[in-house]
C-alpha cells in the first residue's frame, strides 16, 4: 500500500529541493509575473500534468484511506494553516500539488474523463483567470483554482484539507513510518463467488452423448460405411469423454455439423501409429557390428609421443613386447673352415636333405596310391560288365590319374637315387680328403647300413612293376594310336572332299569359262593329304622302360642303402696335426662371435660374445624382451665376429620377418635363418678363406669358392603378459601396404601376410570364415579368389578409385597437370630449391613464362647426364654431379629436420634475472663515471626473420697495408738472381742481414712511389678508397655495401648458404702523361689515370656471418710475377719491425669487415641438427660414444669456447670417431722422387699438392648443417673438399714421410673454424695451413691460425685445456697432462680402433694430353671472355708475347711460382723491348672454368682502354697425379713506348 | 582447372565440459582435387581459457586446392581433444563440416559428438578416469554412410571462420 501523500513525479522534482530554494524560486516566478502581465504557459502547465500521470489503480485506494484519516487531523491542521506567512508559503507551494493529488481521487474512469474533456472545455476562462490570480498571490489562485473544479463534491473538499496539512507536517516536523502504512489481511473472494463469477463468462460443455440426430443434418439418416461393406480404416482411438465433449463443443459453434461425417461421428483421419516402430532398436551392441563402426574404451593415457609427429588418435594401449630368442649360430662356410670342413658341411646338408625327404616319404606314398589305383581299374573292370556304364565312366580317369601318378613317382624315384649317390660320393671324398691329409677335424662318419631283401620276391616285384608300366604304357599308346587314326580319318575325309569339290570346280568352270565372273573362290590354302600315324612298337616301349628303371630304381636283389651320419668319430688332437693345421685350431679358437638386435634400424640390444667352437657353432641361448610401442618395420639382426682382442668386422646382417599376431611366446618354432657375406677373407693357414678359391683336386681343376655362410637359429615371438594377453599391437597399426578391403576383414592376423600370396590359402580362409561373397566389402578380395582359383576371369587392366570421376571432370587430366600456374604454385610449397622463396605468383596462366621451369626441368633431365661442358674433363663433370646427388640427398634430409620445431624455436622464454645480476646492475650504477673512457657497447643483434632488403649493411674498414710491391723504373738495370733456396733452418733463423740486399741502394733514392688504393667489390657493388702514396699506405677509411640475400630470404639457413665473396683488390694508380704536343706542356696537363692490378684478398661472406666481425692482417694474394713490380726492399728505418716482416715475405693488409647490424648466425639449427645427427647410424662402440660424449661436455664446460670435437660424420652420414682418419698414408711417389735428398722441399712439395685440390667449403654446400668428412681416398676421388679433408690428407702424407703430425681443429683468420697440421720438425714446431700450402712457426705473428681448440693424432684426442689458445701462447708439449687433456688415458686405455682409411692410395697417372688439350681449350675460352669485356674495343693479341710467356710459365710451376722474376723481367725486356708491359700470372688449381674466368675478370687487365693497347694471354696446366691439375694464366696488356 | 582458396582460421570452442582443449583438424578432399599450397592437417595448440568457457585458438587455415571436378568438395574435419592437469589427453568430440560452396566470408559453427561409452562401467570409467571411446577408423567422420549404429553424446561446438575464395568456377558452368 502506498502512502497517502506521496506526490507525484514533477513534483517532487520539485520537492527534493530544499525549502528554501523553492521559495525563492516562486518569489523569483512571482517576480517574473509581476513584471509580465501575461503569465507563462509553464508556470500553469505544471498543475495539469501530475494529473494525467496518476494511475486510475490506484485511486480506489488512496480515496478509502483518506476517509479514515484525513477527518480529525483535518481541523486541527487548518488552524496550523494560519499560523505564519512562512509556514503558509511553503502550504502554499504544497497545496500546488496537493491538488493535484486530490483531484486525481475521483473514483471512476468516467470522472477522469469528464474532468479532463468537459470541464477544460466550458471553463477556459476560469483557467486563465485562475492563471492570473496565481501571478498575483499564488496561494489564494491555487484554493480557488481546486474550489472551481470541485464544487459538486463537498466531502472532498475537506479531504483536500487534511492532505493540505498533513503534507505540511510531513515535510515541516518529519513523522515516523506507521503513519503511512496500513496492515491488512491477505484479500479473497469465496469459492462459491469465484463459481457464480465464472459462470457468467464461461462455457462448460456437458460430458453426455450428443445425439446423433443433432450431428447430422436435418432429414438424414446415418450411413456407416463398414456395413456398405466399404473398407473404413481404423479412427486413432479417444476416450469417449474426451469425445462427448469435443462435439458438444463443435456443435455450439457456427457451421459445427460440418465436423461431421455422414455416420454421424467426426471426421478422422486414420490412425498414423504404426503397429511396428520403424527404426527396430539396436539390441546388439556386442555382435553383429560392422568393424570400423566399433568403439574401443581407450584410458587417457601420456602421450609419449605426443611431442614428436601428430599422431592419428592413440592407438597403442601399453608397450607391447616381443621376444627375440637368438639361440645359436651355425656356420655353414666359415673362412676358417679346412677342407674337411667343408665337405663335412656339405655332407650334413645332403644328409639333411636326405632325412627330410624320407621323413615325407614321397616315393612310397606315390607308390602306394599307384597301386591302390591300379587296383580299382581292375575291380571295375571285373564289374564293368555287372555294373553298367557308371563305372566304365570312371576307368579313363582313372587311367589319367595313374599315368600322372607315375610320372611324379619317377621322378621322385630319381631324386632319391641321386641324393644317394652324391652322398656317398662326398663320403668318399672326405675319406680319401682325411687319408691324404693324415688327420680329422671333424667327427662326422657316414654309415651305410645294408637292409637284405629276398631276392626272388624283389625279383618278381620288380618284374610285375615292369611288365604293369609296359602295359599301361602300351595302352596309353594305343589309345593315343587311335585317337590318331580318328583325327586321320575326319581329316582325310575333309581332303577327299575337297578334292572332289574342286575337281567339280574346275568343271565348272570350264563350262562358264565365257562368262568370266571373277569369282572370289578360295585360293586358300590347300589342304595336305594327311598322313596316317605310326604304330608304336612295343619292344621299344619296354626298352624304355626297363632303361628307366635301371637308372632309377635299385636293381632286384640289391640290398637298400640307408646312409647313417653320426658324430662319434674322433678328431685328431693338435700335438700330432701339421703346422697349418694347428695354426689354423688357434685361430679358430681366437674368434667369437656376438650378435646385435636391430628394432626399426635401431640397435637394441646385442648378445654376449661367445668363442667359436671347433665345429663352427656358437650357442648363445639369450631371450630379448623388446618392449615396443610401434608395430615393428624391420628386425635385423647383425652378426659380427671378433678376432682376437682388437678387430670386430659386420659379418653380415639378417633380417627377420616380424611375427604375424598369432605367434606368441612359448608355441613359437625355432627357425633357421640363412645369412651369408661376401667379404673376402685370405687366411695364411690350412682354413679355406672365404670368397677364395681352392680346389680338392691335386691339379687344382674344378675349383670352387664359398663364402662365409651359416645360420641363425632363432625366434621371434609375441610375448604373452598376464592374464595371457598377447602384448600385440593391433592391426590397425601395421596398415602399410595392405589393402584395405583386406584390413577390416583381418585376413592377415588369420593367416599370416604370406598367406596373401598364397591364392588357395587365402581361398580356404575366404570359405572357412563363410565370407559374404556379397559383401560390398569383400568384393575386390572375392573376384581376385575367383580369378585366382579359375584363372580364366576376365581381369581389367585398369583399376579406378572413383568410377565417375571422369564423366564429370572439368578438363582432362592432361590439361590439368599442364597448367603452369598451379606446377608453380605446388614447386613453391614443396620449397623446391628454384622456387623455395618465389614471391608472387601470378594470376594468369600467360604471365608465366616457360623460362621459368627451364632450369628445373633441366636439372631434373641432367641429373645424371653429365655436361663435360662446363667441367672440362669428364671426370670432374662426374664428380660435380656425384657431389650434387650427395648435397641434395643430404639438403632433403634436414628440409625435413627444419621442420621439426622445438619449444625453443618457437617461444621466447626470457631468464628471469637472479639477483646476482641485479646486485651487479646496482654496483655499476655505483660506479663513478668515466667519459673519457669509451666503453664496448653490445650492439644489438637482430634475427634474421624480421629483415629485408636494404636492412643489413655490411661495413668494410680499410686500415692500412704493408709491404705493397713498388714499381720499378723502367730503365732499372737487371738485378742479380739472388736465388735462395730456402730452408726450414734459413726461415727460423731470420738473419735479416743474409737476405737485405745490397745491390740496390743506388735506385732507392730515385725510386718511383707507388700509389695504392683498395677497391672493394662485394655483390656487384664497388667502392673504392682515396690513393695513397708509398708502400706502406694508411687509409683507414670504412667503406659500406648494402647487402642483399638471394631472393629476399633472410632466414639464417638461406644466409648461411649465401656464395658471394668480399673481394678487397689492390690497385696501383698509374699517371701517364699523354700530351701529345710538347708545347702544350707548359700551359695544361693531360695526364691519364690508368690502374693497375696488385693483388686481392678474398672473403666468404659466410665467414663473417659466421664470425660476426673480421679483424686482422690478411696475406694480400700477390701474384708471383708482377711485371714493372718488385717488392720494396728494406730500407733500414725501423729494423726491430723488418725482421719480422722479412720472414712472411708478402704484403700485408688490416682490415676490419662487419655486418650492422649484427646477425645471430643460425646455431638453434645446429644444435637440432647434431641431435638428429646422434639419430644416424653409427658402428661406433656405444662405450666409446658415451665416453665421447662425457669428453666434450666436460670440455666445452670448461671452456664454453673451444671446440672439442671426437666424432664426426663421413660421407654416407654414419658417426666415425675422429681418429680413424688419422693414419699414415703414401704421398704420391713422383713427388717423393722430385727431391730426394731434401726432405724440407718434399715437404712443401707436397704440401703444394695438397693445396692444389680444389677447396669446397661444405658449409657453403651443406648451409651449415653438417660437416661431412671424407676418407683421403674419397678426396682424392672426389677432388674437392674443405680444410678438415686438406688437413687429413696432407697429415697423413707427412705421418706417412715419417714426420711427428697432427691435426690441430682450431679458428683462423678468415676460414673461421677450421683444421690445421702441425708438425714437429727439429725439436720446432710447424703450422701448416692445408688449403694454401703455406707453413708458419709457431711464433710467427702472420700466422692466421689464431687459437688451437684441440690436436688429434691417430690415438688420441688432446684438448687445449690451457689459459690461452693462441698458438704464439701456448705450448704444444702434449705429455704434459695439466696443459693437454687427452680422451685415451690410462682409464680409458686405447682400444686399437681400425682406420677407415685405405691400406694405401693408388695414383693415377698424369695425363699429359688431356693437360695439354684442356690447356688449350682454357686459353680459348679466357680469350673470347677478355673480348666479350671489351665490347667497345678492338682487342688485339701479342702473338710474340704470347708464345714468350707461354713458354715461360712451366719453369714458373717448376719453382713454385718463386724467385723467377728477376731472369724474366730480363728476358721479356730483351724481347719485347719497345713496349711497355705490365701483366701477371695468376695460379690457381683447377676445379672449374668459372673461377678461372672470374679470378681473370677481377684483375681489370681488360679494362684499359688506351687505343693501341694490345694482349697476351697464357695458360698452363700443369699435370699431377690423380688428375690434380696446376693451372697458370698468365695475362698481360702491352701498350708499344713512342 | 577451378581453383579453391581456404582462408580462415579455428576460431575455438565452446560448450565442451572440460576447459584444457586443442584440436586436430584435417581437409580431406576428393581424388580430382589436387593441394597446391598450404597444410591439409594440423593440430593447434592446448588452450586453457583463463576467462570464460570458450577457448579459443585462432589457428590459422591457409589452403590452396585446384580441382578438375566437383567432386569431393573439402571437408574440415575436426577432432578435439583435452589434455588434464595430468597431461593425458583423451578425446572430447567429433565434427565434420563441408567447407562452403560459395564465395565469402563464412562463420561456422561444428557442432561435435563422441560416441558413448556402452556399458554403465564404461561410462563411469570415463567419468572418473577419464579417457572414453574412441572411433576405430577416424574416417568415419566424414565417411561413415551407416553410422547411424554408433551410440554418441553431444560435445560442444567448434567455432571456424572460413574465407572462400573460388575461381574459374563460372568457366565451367558452375555457377557460384
Amino acid at each position: 500500500m502506498e502512502p497517502v501523500g506521496l506526490p507525484p513525479v514533477p513534483s517532487t522534482s520539485r520537492m527534493g529541493f530544499s525549502e528554501l530554494s523553492v521559495r525563492e524560486r516562486m518569489r523569483e516566478k512571482l517576480k517574473a509575473a509581476r513584471s509580465k502581465a501575461e503569465a507563462t504557459l509553464s508556470q500553469e502547465d505544471l498543475g495539469p500534468r501530475p494529473r494525467h500521470l496518476k494511475s486510475i489503480r490506484e485511486r480506489k485506494a488512496e480515496l478509502r484511506l483518506d476517509k479514515g484519516s484525513g477527518d480529525q487531523l483535518g481541523e486541527l491542521q487548518r488552524d496550523e494553516s494560519l499560523l505564519s506567512s512562512k509556514i503558509k508559503f511553503s502550504d502554499s507551494v504544497k497545496k500546488l500539488k496537493q491538488k493535484s493529488q486530490a483531484q486525481s481521487d475521483y473514483p471512476s474512469a468516467e470522472e477522469a474523463y469528464n474532468f479532463f474533456t468537459l470541464n477544460f472545455d466550458p471553463e477556459p476562462e476560469s483557467i486563465k483567470a485562475g492563471a492570473r490570480k496565481r501571478s498575483e498571490l499564488n496561494e489564494e489562485e491555487a484554493e480557488e483554482y481546486v474550489e472551481t473544479h470541485e464544487e459538486e463534491q463537498e466531502e472532498d473538499e475537506t479531504d483536500e484539507d487534511a492532505h493540505l496539512v498533513k503534507d505540511a507536517d510531513l515535510f515541516i516536523m518529519g513523522q515516523t513510518d506507521e503513519d503511512f502504512l496500513v496492515t491488512k489481511p491477505a484479500e479473497c473472494e469465496r469459492y462459491s463467488e469465484q463459481l457464480q463469477k465464472e459462470k457468467e463468462f464461461l462455457f462448460i460443455p456437458s460430458m453426455q452423448t450428443v445425439p446423433t440426430s443433432q450431428k447430422m443434418p436435418e432429414n438424414m439418416q446415418p450411413r456407416y460405411l463398414e456395413d456398405e461393406g466399404l473398407y473404413a480404416e481404423e479412427r486413432p482411438f479417444v476416450s469417449p469423454s474426451n469425445q462427448n465433449i469435443l462435439e458438444n463443443r463443435i456443435l455450439r459453434q457456427e457451421k459445427g455439423k460440418e465436423w461431421f461425417g455422414d455416420d454421424g461421428r467426426i471426421l478422422a483421419l486414420p490412425n498414423p501409429i504404426k503397429q511396428s516402430s520403424t527404426r527396430p532398436p539396436v539390441f546388439s551392441l556386442e555382435e553383429g557390428i560392422a568393424p570400423e563402426l566399433e568403439t574401443i574404451y581407450r584410458k587417457a593415457i601420456r602421450t609419449t609421443a605426443a611431442n614428436q609427429y601428430l599422431i592419428g588418435p592413440g592407438d597403442f594401449q601399453g608397450p607391447f613386447q616381443l621376444d627375440i630368442d637368438i639361440s645359436g649360430l651355425i656356420f655353414t662356410h666359415h673362412p676358417c673352415f679346412s677342407r674337411e670342413h667343408v665337405l663335412a658341411a656339405k655332407l650334413a646338408q645332403l644328409y639333411d636333405q636326405y632325412l627330410a625327404r624320407k621323413q615325407k616319404n614321397l616315393t612310397e606314398l606315390l607308390t602306394d596310391k599307384l597301386r591302390a589305383l591300379r587296383n580299382a581299374v581292375q575291380c571295375s573292370m571285373d564289374s564293368a560288365a555287372a555294373s553298367g556304364p557308371t563305372a566304365q565312366q570312371s576307368i579313363p580317369e582313372y587311367k589319367i590319374e595313374i599315368r600322372q601318378t607315375r610320372r611324379l613317382r619317377d621322378a621322385e624315384q630319381e631324386k632319391d637315387r641321386m641324393l644317394l649317390k652324391s652322398i656317398i660320393k662326398v663320403w668318399k671324398q672326405m675319406k680319401s680328403l682325411r687319408e691324404f691329409q693324415k688327420f680329422t677335424n671333424t667327427p662326422m662318419k657316414l654309415y651305410l647300413r645294408k637292409e637284405e631283401v629276398d631276392q626272388r620276391s624283389d625279383e618278381k616285384a620288380y618284374e610285375a612293376e615292369i611288365q604293369a608300366e609296359i602295359n599301361e604304357l602300351q595302352e596309353e599308346y594305343m589309345e593315343e594310336y587311335e585317337k590318331k587314326m580318328e583325327e586321320y580319318k575326319t581329316e582325310l575325309q575333309e581332303w577327299k572332299s575337297w578334292k572332289k569339290a574342286q575337281k567339280s570346280k574346275k568343271k565348272k568352270k570350264k563350262d562358264l569359262r565365257e562368262e568370266e565372273s571373277v569369282e572370289d573362290y578360295d585360293v586358300g590354302e590347300e589342304p595336305v593329304k594327311p598322313v596316317p600315324p605310326k604304330m608304336v612298337d612295343s619292344l621299344e616301349i619296354e626298352q624304355q622302360v626297363r632303361e628307366k628303371a635301371n637308372n632309377f630304381r635299385r636293381k632286384p636283389g640289391e640290398p637298400a642303402l640307408i646312409p647313417e651320419l653320426v658324430l662319434s668319430g674322433s678328431i685328431t688332437p693338435s700335438e700330432q696335426c701339421p703346422r697349418a693345421e694347428v695354426l689354423r685350431r688357434e685361430d679358430v679358437n681366437k674368434r667369437s662371435a656376438f650378435i646385435k638386435v636391430f628394432f626399426n634400424s635401431k640397435e637394441v640390444s646385442r648378445t654376449v660374445t661367445r668363442p667359436l667352437s671347433s665345429d663352427f657353432r656358437v650357442h648363445f641361448g639369450q631371450i630379448f624382451n623388446l618392449q615396443i610401442f610401434n608395430w615393428p618395420e624391420s628386425l635385423k639382426l647383425q652378426i659380427y665376429e671378433t678376432t682376437g682382442m682388437s678387430s670386430t668386422t659386420l659379418l653380415a646382417e639378417v633380417f627377420i620377418p616380424v611375427p604375424e599376431t598369432t605367434v606368441l611366446t612359448g608355441s613359437a618354432p625355432m627357425e633357421e635363418i640363412e645369412f651369408s657375406s661376401n667379404q673376402r677373407v685370405m687366411l695364411d693357414h690350412e682354413g679355406v678363406g672365404s670368397d677364395v678359391s681352392f680346389s680338392f683336386e691335386a691339379d687344382g681343376s674344378n675349383q670352387m669358392t664359398l663364402m662365409t655362410s651359416g645360420k641363425v637359429s632363432n625366434s621371434v615371438s609375441w610375448a604373452v603378459g598376464e592374464k595371457g594377453i598377447p602384448l600385440v599391437p593391433p592391426v590397425s597399426q601395421q596398415n602399410t601396404g595392405i589393402p584395405s578391403a583386406l584390413k577390416n576383414i583381418d585376413a592377415i592376423a588369420s593367416i599370416g601376410t604370406s598367406g596373401l600370396t598364397d591364392m588357395k590359402k587365402l581361398a580356404k580362409w575366404a570359405a572357412e570364415t563363410k565370407l559374404d561373397p556379397n559383401d560390398p566389402n569383400n568384393a575386390a578380395l572375392m573376384q581376385m579368389i575367383m580369378v585366382a582359383s579359375s584363372g580364366e576371369a576376365h581381369v581389367p587392366d585398369f583399376f579406378r578409385l572413383e568410377q565417375l570421376q571422369q564423366e564429370f571432370n572439368f578438363v582432362s587430366d592432361e590439361e590439368f597437370n599442364r597448367s603452369k600456374r598451379f606446377r608453380l604454385l605446388q614447386l613453391r610449397n614443396e620449397e623446391v630449391a628454384e622456387f623455395r622463396n618465389y614471391k608472387q605468383v601470378p594470376l594468369h596462366e600467360r604471365e608465366i613464362s616457360e623460362k621459368l621451369f627451364q632450369e628445373y626441368e633441366k636439372r631434373l633431365h641432367e641429373r645424371d647426364v653429365i655436361d663435360s661442358k662446363h667441367y672440362l674433363d669428364a671426370r670432374r663433370a662426374v664428380v660435380a654431379n656425384y657431389l650434387q646427388k650427395v648435397r641434395e640427398s643430404v639438403i632433403n634430409r634436414f628440409l625435413i629436420a627444419k621442420h621439426h620445431f622445438l619449444l625453443s624455436d618457437l617461444v621466447n622464454e626470457e631468464e628471469i634475472p637472479t639477483l646476482g645480476i641485479l646486485g651487479l646492475g646496482l654496483f655499476k650504477l655505483a660506479e663513478p663515471k668515466r667519459p673519457l673512457k669509451p666503453r664496448r657497447k653490445e650492439r644489438k643483434k637482430v634475427t634474421a626473420q624480421s629483415l629485408s632488403d636494404g636492412d643489413i649493411k655490411l661495413l668494410v674498414n680499410i686500415i692500412r697495408a704493408y709491404d705493397i710491391p713498388v714499381r720499378k723504373p723502367v730503365t732499372s738495370k737487371l738485378q742479380q738472381p739472388s736465388k735462395s733456396s730456402r730452408s726450414f733452418n734459413e726461415m727460423f733463423a731470420a738473419s735479416p742481414s743474409a737476405q737485405s740486399p745490397t745491390n740496390n741502394v743506388d735506385w732507392a733514392f730515385d725510386q718511383v712511389l707507388v700509389r695504392p688504393f683498395v677497391e672493394v667489390s662485394f655483390q656487384r657493388t664497388v667502392c673504392r678508397t682515396t690513393t695513397a702514396e708509398g708502400p706502406n699506405p694508411n687509409w683507414n677509411e670504412e667503406l659500406e655495401f648494402p647487402f642483399r640475400a638471394p631472393n629476399g630470404d633472410y632466414s639464417t639457413h638461406s644466409l648461411q648458404s649465401v656464395k658471394d665473396e668480399v673481394f678487397i683488390n689492390v690497385f696501383d694508380e698509374v699517371l701517364h702523361d699523354v700530351t701529345e704536343d710538347d708545347r702544350d706542356r707548359g700551359s695544361g696537363i693531360h695526364t691519364r689515370i690508368e690502374r693497375r692490378w696488385l693483388g686481392c684478398v678474398k672473403i666468404p661472406f659466410t665467414t663473417i656471418y659466421f664470425q660476426a666481425r673480421i679483424d686482422g692482417t690478411f696475406k694480400v694474394n700477390i701474384p708471383p710475377v708482377l711485371l714493372g713490380y718488385s717488392k720494396e726492399k728494406n730500407l733500414g728505418i725501423e729494423r726491430g719491425y723488418d725482421s719480422v716482416r722479412n720472414l712472411s715475405e708478402g704484403s700485408y693488409i688490416t682490415l676490419f669487415i662487419t655486418i650492422e647490424p649484427q646477425l645471430i648466425p643460425g646455431e638453434s639449427v645446429r644444435e637440432k641438427m647434431n641431435e638428429m645427427l646422434k639419430k644416424f647410424d653409427t658402428q661406433e662402440d656405444e662405450k666409446l660414444l658415451q665416453a665421447a660424449e662425457k669428453y666434450e661436455a666436460e670440455c666445452t664446460s670448461k671452456f664454453p669456447s673451444r671446440q672439442c670435437l671426437t666424432t664426426v660424420i663421413d660421407l654416407s652420414g654414419k658417426t666415425v670417431f675422429i681418429t680413424r682418419y688419422i693414419k699414415p698414408l703414401n704421398p704420391p711417389q713422383e713427388l717423393l722422387d722430385a727431391l730426394p735428398n731434401s726432405s724440407q722441399t718434399t715437404a712443401e712439395l707436397v704440401a703444394r699438392y695438397v693445396a692444389l685440390i680444389p677447396f669446397l667449403p661444405d658449409s657453403v654446400s651443406f648451409a651449415g648443417i653438417c660437416d661431412l668428412w671424407c676418407t683421403s681416398d674419397q678426396f682424392l676421388d672426389l677432388l674437392a673438399g674443405d680444410e678438415e679433408e686438406h688437413a687429413v690428407l696432407l697429415c697423413n702424407y707427412f705421418l706417412g714421410m715419417g714426420k711427428k703430425a697432427w691435426l690441430i681443429i682450431g679458428n683462423a683468420i678468415p676460414e673461421g673454424q677450421t683444421a690445421y697440421v702441425l708438425t714437429l720438425e727439429q725439436s720446432q714446431y710447424v703450422i701448416w695451413n692445408p688449403s694454401t700450402g703455406c707453413f708458419y712457426r709457431q711464433y710467427d705473428t702472420f700466422c692466421p691460425l689464431q687459437s688451437v681448440y684441440c690436436l688429434i693424432s691417430c690415438d688420441n684426442i688432446w684438448f687445449n685445456i690451457q689459459q690461452w689458445d693462441s698458438p704464439v701462447r701456448i705450448s704444444f708439449d702434449i705429455s704434459k697432462p695439466k696443459l693437454w687433456k687427452p680422451f685415451f688415458s690410462r682409464s680409458l686405455p686405447y682400444p686399437g680402433l681400425c682406420s677407415v682409411q685405405p691400406e694405401e692410395l693408388v695414383y693415377q697417372h698424369s695425363d699429359k694430353a688431356a693437360a695439354v688439350e684442356l690447356q688449350g681449350r682454357i686459353e680459348k675460352i679466357l680469350k673470347e671472355k677478355i673480348m666479350e669485356w671489351r665490347p667497345r674495343h678492338l682487342t688485339r693479341w701479342n702473338r710474340y708475347c704470347t708464345s714468350t710467356l707461354r713458354n715461360f710459365l712451366p719453369l714458373l710451376e717448376q719453382n713454385q711460382g718463386k724467385d723467377v722474376e728477376d731472369d724474366h723481367q730480363a728476358e721479356l725486356q730483351k724481347q719485347l723491348g719497345d713496349y711497355r708491359v705490365s701483366g701477371f700470372p695468376i695460379h690457381m688449381p683447377f676445379s672449374e672454368v668459372r673461377p678461372l674466368v672470374e679470378a681473370v675478370h677481377s684483375t681489370g687487365v681488360h679494362t684499359i682502354d688506351v687505343s693501341n693497347v694490345e694482349f697476351a694471354l697464357a695458360v698452363y696446366v700443369h699435370p699431377y697425379p690423380q688428375n690434380v691439375l696446376s693451372t697458370w694464366i698468365y695475362v698481360a696488356s702491352l701498350v708499344r713506348n713512342r | 582447372m577451378a581453383e579453391v582458396h581456404l582462408i580462415g582460421q579455428l576460431l575455438g570452442a565452446s560448450g565442451f565440459s572440460q576447459r584444457r582443449l586443442f584440436c586436430k583438424w584435417g581437409l580431406h578432399a576428393g581424388g580430382a582435387w589436387k593441394l597446391l599450397g598450404g597444410l591439409r592437417e594440423g593440430q593447434t595448440q592446448v588452450d586453457d581459457p583463463q576467462a570464460d568457457d570458450m577457448a579459443h585458438w585462432c589457428h590459422p587455415l591457409d589452403v590452396h586446392f585446384a580441382t578438375k571436378g566437383l567432386q569431393g568438395w573439402p571437408r574440415l574435419h575436426l577432432q578435439v581433444w583435452h589434455q588434464d592437469s595430468l597431461g593425458r589427453t583423451e578425446l572430447l568430440g567429433y565434427g565434420f563440416c563441408h567447407v562452403p560452396s560459395s564465395p565469402g566470408c563464412h562463420a561456422l559453427s561444428c557442432v561435435t559428438w563422441r560416441p558413448r561409452g556402452s556399458g554403465v562401467t564404461q561410462r563411469l570409467r570415463h567419468r572418473l578416469l577419464g579417457g572414453g571411446p574412441q572411433l576405430r577408423a577416424p574416417d568415419l567422420i566424414y565417411a561413415g554412410a551407416d553410422r547411424f549404429r554408433l551410440r554418441t553424446e553431444a560435445a560442444g561446438t567448434v567455432h571456424v571462420e572460413l574465407g572462400v575464395l573460388l575461381r574459374h568456377f563460372g568457366r565451367y558452368g558452375v555457377q557460384c
